[in-house]
């Protein structure tokens, strides 16, 4: 075979289909024939999608309050004062009241809000060691570099876990209590407080230090807690489930937000009486008033929501396929237009030829 | 003492200097020349090593890396990979430095591979065995140790290792056979002639005797040109001078044939060897795509820097952090050169429009007109010897002028027998004539030597000086051949010397009948002058033959004038044209010949596709105008309706060049300025078409520059009026004016692509002129095939090749480098926007994974194999209506309003893109459980709707699915799917992050992703589709209109061949 092909010479290409250019082929064409019912279909389709997307997000409640404290009547303005300038800020109470006429429908979310904290900065978003906060003893001794300037506390003990994003954990709580009746006692709804974070972070992504004689205290022996935080992470929660890195709030707070505005997950409303939505009457949130935003312009919201199939509250994607899908309709009757109109013209022109 | 040195130095280099710009002595074998001859001068000649190869073992990184950053892309992403090493960068060095490495590697493997086997060649040839004579004995030495004088013997089959003058050969007449096929492709065997007082030696011995000394120009490229002259130093003081001309230079590269061994004498040696000199390299030339390209990607480059400006004062101004440097990630595009967009064909005539494959086809004797027939395939059928007499028979006079005419013929050539003696021995007998070939550089001659052995007489050998003829009655005729006044192109004839058995000199002339008419002074001039041009105008090529009778006095007179001239070391060519002018006069007409040339088949067809094409075409040939127009007409350069201009001597003659000049333009002018635009682009085909018709003589008094200085003006109305001419027609153009043509049009103001197309060594200088340069494989040797940029066997295959080929390649390659640029904008622009959403920190929108393989893996193979695989209209129709090449003409599909759409569209889909995502995040989540994403699944999301929206983009624009279409499609979208899974379905051990992890999973696990997906890439490729078939349906282009009517067609066929299928079946 090398034989033959040398004789017919060795600058000749291989006689094949590929080579010669004549592998058989399908040769579709655009054209208007095939482009409008393309775009009638998908427009009406758009629009039905579109119609049940808008309802189904209008049918999302959502209740939302600045807790920030420079406005508004609440007590929480004390608190934002009394945050200026002392580092660390002393412990502060506040509270938001509102009513409900009716049903609040479940499953009902709470969230906090930030505003103009930019999570997505590069030099804070890869202030992180992974290999830390999967439990590796090694890297728990030895941060990484990009934990700097919070990789070791200035007597050289190690930070676990190191890192701006972890020394900025959001350390705001809240609780919320129930007034069945105008004057009757406040009864705190409990609030689920786990899987608030995605499953694979909390069990695989993020996991303790082998523990040390049982007790995950020895196991961070010889760490030191983030400069900003009162307690070491160990202490994060009584429940040994959720606490060291595996901590939910703390999950949550390392998955960094794409935008500077965010809402995180802080709890789930789906136990007892309140499995299926809060009921009419007065609540209150109590809010333990930490977390300084005021030094960067920040506010700090916090919000119930209910969801539905299609996540929170957002008018968007059913606007945007209502809108895509007249202007897909419109096209198409422009087009059917022009096609009409130009097609004789064309034919025509190919008589004339 | 140093100072003494120095200057012997000094004067030393003076001297080199001197004799560089004149010429060099040789000392045959190193001998001194005896004292009071000239004064011994040493010259410093390189050693005869060969070195082709660009890179030597040590240079080879450093070098090849400096080629290769010279590359305005590779060098940029260098400087990105450096930044990125030395300070702290959002991106990993890898990402920009994968690639980089990658590709730098695989050309660097690739030229060191290709400069290793250079090496390899130059080691073989440098290192092979060569004879040569030392103090009278035989000694093999490796070829790069030779050296200028030394004496070299070559036996039968062995190639020349340097450029021998040729001293003795086993041959007992000192003549050797060579061919050049290595050379200049020519593969008959040349004769070489030895010094004729040196072709005596046999021996070692004798040889090593030899003293001598040459005197030759310093070396030059030209195959066919030297100059040189032999001192032989005998026993007597006084030299005998011989002059040399490239009959006694043996080229390096050549072989030595039919020859047992020659001894010569080294004067060129290793790089300064003619084969060697004329390997030196070409100019890159340079497509227009690649200009564009260029342009593109330097505009690129400023939006980059000023985004990148843009960020860096945002940055400072939204807060005081440490510098970083920018992430953006740029693509490198290659380009290779193109052979299409061609506006203007240049082409020869003889053997590119034509066959070359001539014909003998009439002659006329006297006003008489003979013709030979019963031709087979250009072999003669034994027996059939006969002539067509069109007139009554001749008396005996005429009979004796018909007979000397033939023997003319047979005589007045310089073409070789090639007798295959051995094998074909016993077929070889002297009557049936036809067992030997004939071999010459013309092929005239050679149809003119058959046709006139179809007419009696057979030319047999030349054979010790003697050229054997057999004439009607087959009797051996015996002439010796005393001279020979060789071809050139400026006189345009030839003409032999010859003393009959009897004794009698005559000489014969032949010749194009401009160059003969005028130096005849007796025949039946006006009877053959009609029958010659309206041979011509037949499209048949005439030449004339004349005859002088020499007494011996005259012949004597003859002799000593030559000799004066061959001796010449300066001047010669132009002393030996007069020489030949003096002798070539007085002539008695004898007749005239017609042989004619074939067009090449699909000659016309091409021609008028490529007109229609809107090509223009020029045929630049040496021809007369008479015989170059009909060729014209019959190949549909010029039609019925075409109004020829002509622009030439004759005419120029009557009226000053001036005046002629301005009245062409006024005719042309004043047509087109009637013309509407739309003239140019349509495809009216009743309007007035021009054809000009120009000379050489012409051409060069339009392109002398006038005496003020103002060479321009002429020029200017040249082109004007050659602009507005369909076509033209250069006839007697010598091979540099053919270059300057091509010049002048490329460097006119459009800056037309050019092409020339040519089969001989008198073409090469165009095609190397001209943007893209076509060789034809014919049968004047390669040597216009090995300078071209491509070589074709056939005319006809010019049409696929710029209709089809060049199409194709033209839509491949300028959506590859749109595309390359528009998905690198949908690339990078999410990633600008991004930065005003996260303190322009630099932070990247996509992993890192993705950033790398986005160009590599995720969006390439689709692209690549659009390039490969495009088909938009199919090969028939291209080929059918070649009118659609004009859809692609003057770089349309790379114009700025082209490009500004392109990166509209990618900006637009970057916006949509972003913007998107960006709504979509905004405030809320979107899972069905409450939790939240982040911003790498933000990302993510931006970046799979870019893939798909990229990808299925180039689907849109695909027209040509194959499977490996399909495959490669469909498989890249899947491809990203399945890496993202793995990517992010996996905690990879050796990454110091794992930002990814389960990233892509959750994002599908989210219905509103699926949705916002669709609707993105919906929103994207929406404009594009529109785009297309709004300008389909309102402003179709000739290709458009083609593939819907092609479209319809298949419908219509296949309705028909069911309705054909049901009818048979029913009839069943």
């Amino acid at each position: 075979m090398t034989w033959s092909a040398a004789a017919r010479g060795a600058h000749q290409p291989d006689n094949t289909a590929f080579t010669q250019q004549r592998l058989p082929a399908w040769q579709p064409l655009l054209s208007a024939s095939i482009a409008l019912p393309l775009f009638f279909c998908a427009g009406l389709a758009f629009i039905g999608l579109g119609l049940g997307l808008f309802y189904s997000s209008n049918g999302i409640k959502e209740l939302e309050y600045d807790y920030t404290g420079t406005a508004g009547p609440g007590g929480c303005s004390a608190c934002a004062l009394a945050d200026r300038g002392r580092a660390p800020p002393p412990p502060c109470w506040c509270a938001w009241h509102f009513s409900l006429p009716e049903l609040f429908p479940g499953p009902v979310y709470l969230y906090y809000e930030l505003t103009n904290f930019y999570q997505n900065n590069r030099r804070y978003s890869v202030s992180r060691d992974d290999a830390q906060l999967s439990g590796l003893p090694s890297a728990l001794r030895h941060p990484a570099n990009e934990c700097a300037p919070y990789q070791r506390r200035a007597s050289g003990l190690p930070i676990a876990p190191c890192g701006a994003i972890a020394n900025s954990l959001f350390n705001d709580s809240f609780s919320l209590w129930h007034q069945r009746r105008a004057g009757g006692p406040y009864v705190e709804v409990p609030l689920d407080r786990t899987g608030i974070a995605w499953w694979t972070d909390c069990h695989v992504k993020f996991r303790n230090p082998p523990p040390v004689n049982g007790s995950l205290a020895l196991a961070f022996h010889g760490t030191a807690p983030p400069p900003n935080w009162p307690r070491p992470v160990y202490a994060l929660s009584p429940d040994p489930n959720n606490t060291g890195f595996v901590n939910q709030d703390f999950v949550v707070w390392m998955r960094t937000a794409a935008l500077p505005t965010f809402r995180k997950l802080y709890a789930r409303i789906r136990q007892g009486n309140y499995s299926a939505g809060l009921p009419r009457g007065s609540y209150a949130v109590n809010i333990t008033y930490n977390y300084p935003v005021r030094a960067f312009g920040g506010r700090k919201l916090v919000v119930l929501s209910n969801i539905s199939w299609m996540g929170g509250k957002n008018p968007f994607l059913g606007i945007a396929y209502l809108a895509v899908g007249s202007l897909c309709i419109l096209v198409g009757f422009v087009m059917l237009v022009v096609y009409i109109r130009y097609q004789d013209q064309n034919d025509e022109d190919e008589d004339e030829e | 003492m140093d100072c003494s040195l120095a200057r012997t130095l000094v004067r030393r280099y003076c001297a080199g200097e001197e004799n560089w710009v004149d010429s060099r002595t040789i000392y045959v074998g190193h001998k001194e020349p005896p004292p009071g001859a000239e004064a011994y001068i040493l010259q410093r000649h390189p050693d005869n090593r060969i070195v082709s190869s660009k890179y030597t073992f040590w240079n080879f990184i450093p070098k090849n890396l400096f080629e290769q950053f010279r590359r305005i892309a590779n060098f940029y992403f260098l400087i990105i990979f450096l930044v990125q090493l030395i300070i702290d960068t959002p991106t990993s060095p890898v990402t920009s430095g994968l690639p980089l490495f990658f590709v730098i590697t695989v050309t660097a493997i690739k030229q060191g591979y290709e400069d290793w086997l250079r090496h390899k060649a130059d080691n073989a040839m440098n290192q092979c065995p060569v004879h040569f004579i030392q103090h009278g004995k035989l000694v093999r030495k490796q070829s790069r140790k030779l050296r200028v004088g030394d004496i070299v013997m070559v036996k039968e089959d062995e190639t020349f290792p340097c450029d021998l003058i040729f001293l003795s050969s086993s041959r007992g007449d000192g003549t050797c056979h060579v061919t050049t096929a290595s050379l200049d492709g020519e593969s008959s065997h040349k004769t070489h002639y030895a010094v004729q007082d040196t072709k005596g030696f046999h021996t070692e011995e004798d040889i090593d005797g030899l003293h001598a000394t040459i005197e030759c120009e310093q070396p030059q490229p030209d195959l066919y040109k030297f100059v040189g002259r032999i001192n032989v130093y005998n026993d007597r003081n006084d030299p005998v001078v011989r002059p040399l001309g490239s009959e006694n230079l043996l080229l390096r590269g050549a072989t030595l044939k039919n020859t047992e061994k020659i001894f010569g004498v080294a004067i060129y040696t290793g790089m300064e060897t003619k084969m060697a000199l004329n390997y030196q390299s070409k100019s890159q030339k340079r497509s227009a795509v690649e200009k564009s390209m260029n342009v593109f990607l330097i505009v690129y480059l400023c939006i980059l820097i000023s985004k990148a400006l843009i960020n860096t004062v945002l940055k400072y101004v939204w807060q005081s952090e440490p510098f970083r440097d920018e992430p953006w990630y740029n693509q490198k595009t290659e380009s290779e050169r193109q052979r299409n967009l061609v506006e203007y064909i240049f082409t020869d005539k003889t053997g590119t429009l034509t066959e070359n494959n001539m014909e003998f086809k009439e002659c006329c004797i006297e006003g008489h007109v003979y013709v030979p027939h019963a031709i087979c395939n250009g072999q003669v059928l034994p027996g059939a010897s006969g002539i067509d007499m069109i007139d009554s028979s001749p008396g005996t006079s005429a009979r004796e002028r018909e007979e000397l005419f033939f023997r003319a013929l047979c005589l007045c050539h310089t073409i070789q027998v090639k007798d295959d003696d051995d094998v074909d021995g016993p077929r070889k007998s002297p009557d049936s004539g036809k067992s030997c070939t004939y071999i010459s550089s013309s092929p005239d001659e050679v149809a003119l030597v058959e046709g006139i052995q179809r007419l009696g007489f057979t030319y047999l050998r030349l054979k010790d000086n003697y050229m054997e003829i057999l004439n009607r009655e087959n009797d051996v005729e015996r002439f010796e051949l005393l001279e020979i006044l060789s071809f050139d192109s400026v006189r345009r004839r030839m003409s032999v010397i010859v003393k009959s058995a009897t004794g009698e000199i005559y000489l014969f002339c032949k010749g194009a009948d401009s160059s003969i008419f005028p130096r005849v002074i007796e025949g039946k001039v006006d009877q053959i002058r009609a029958r010659v041009e309206r041979n011509a105008v037949e499209g048949l090529r005439t030449l004339c033959v004349a005859y002088k009778r020499l007494n011996p006095e005259e012949y004597e007179g003859i002799c000593t004038l030559l000799q004066a001239a061959k001796v010449a070391l300066q001047d010669r060519e132009k002393k030996l044209a007069e020489a030949y002018e003096q002798i070539e006069k007085d002539l008695v007409l004898l007749g005239a010949t017609a042989v004619e040339d074939r067009l090449q088949e699909k000659a016309a067809d091409t021609i008028e596709a490529l007109q229609k094409a809107g090509i223009k075409v020029w045929v630049l040939t040496g021809d007369k105008m008479e015989t170059a127009a009909a060729t014209c007409y019959a190949c549909k350069l010029f039609r019925r309706n075409t109004q020829l201009l002509e622009l030439t001597t004759k005419k120029i003659e009557e009226q000053s060049l001036h005046d002629v000049l301005f009245e062409l333009s006024k005719t042309v002018l004043r047509h087109s300025g009637s013309l509407t635009r739309d003239n140019f682009s349509g495809l009216s085909a009743d309007m007035q078409d021009y054809g000009l018709i120009i000379d050489g003589a012409a051409l060069s008094l339009i392109m002398k520059p006038r005496e003020d200085g103002s060479c321009g003006n002429y020029r200017e109305l040249f082109l004007e009026i050659c602009r507005n001419c369909s076509a033209v027609l250069c006839c007697r153009m010598a091979p540099l004016q053919k270059a300057q043509i091509v010049k002048l049009i490329k460097l006119s103001k459009e800056h037309p692509i050019t092409l020339a197309i040519g089969d001989g060594a008198n073409d090469v200088s165009m095609i190397l002129e001209a943007h893209v340069g076509i060789g034809v494989i014919g049968k004047e040797g390669r040597q216009a095939a090995r300078n071209s940029d491509y070589a074709v066997p056939k005319f006809k295959h010019l049409k696929k090749m710029l209709l089809v080929h060049g199409h194709f390649y033209y839509i491949r390659i300028s959506e590859l480098v749109q595309y390359f640029f528009y998905k690198n904008v949908c690339f990078i622009f999410p990633q600008f926007l991004y930065q005003f959403f996260c303190g322009f920190s630099q932070q990247t929108l996509y992993d890192t994974a993705y950033l790398t393989l986005y160009n590599i893996s995720f969006t390439s193979l689709p692209i690549l194999l659009y390039s490969l695989m495009e088909q938009h209209v199919s090969i028939d129709t291209l080929r059918r209506d070649p009118s659609l090449y004009r859809d692609i003409a003057k770089n349309a599909l790379l114009r700025w309003r082209v490009f500004i759409y392109w990166t509209f569209l990618g900006v637009f889909d970057a916006l949509v893109f972003f913007f998107g995502a960006y709504f979509m995040f905004e405030n809320t989540t979107v899972t069905s459980n409450g939790q939240i994403f982040g911003n790498w699944t933000f990302g993510t999301l931006v970046f799979t709707v870019m893939v798909f929206t990229v990808t299925l983009k180039l689907a849109l624009d695909t027209h040509y699915w194959t499977w490996i279409n399909h495959f490669v499609i469909w498989g890249s979208l899947l491809f990203y799917i399945v890496f993202s899974l793995l990517w992010g379905g996996i905690i990879w051990p050796f990454l110091n992050y794992q930002r990814m992890y389960y990233v892509f999973i959750q994002m599908l696990s989210s219905g509103p992703a699926w949705l916002v997906i669709i609707l993105l890439i919906t929103v994207s490729l929406l404009p594009d589709v529109l785009k297309k078939v709004l300008c389909r349906q309102l402003w179709p282009s000739a290709t458009e209109r083609v593939q819907t009517k092609n479209q319809c067609l298949s419908v219509e066929q296949s309705t028909i061949f069911m309705l054909s299928q049901t009818s048979s079946s029913l009839s069943f």
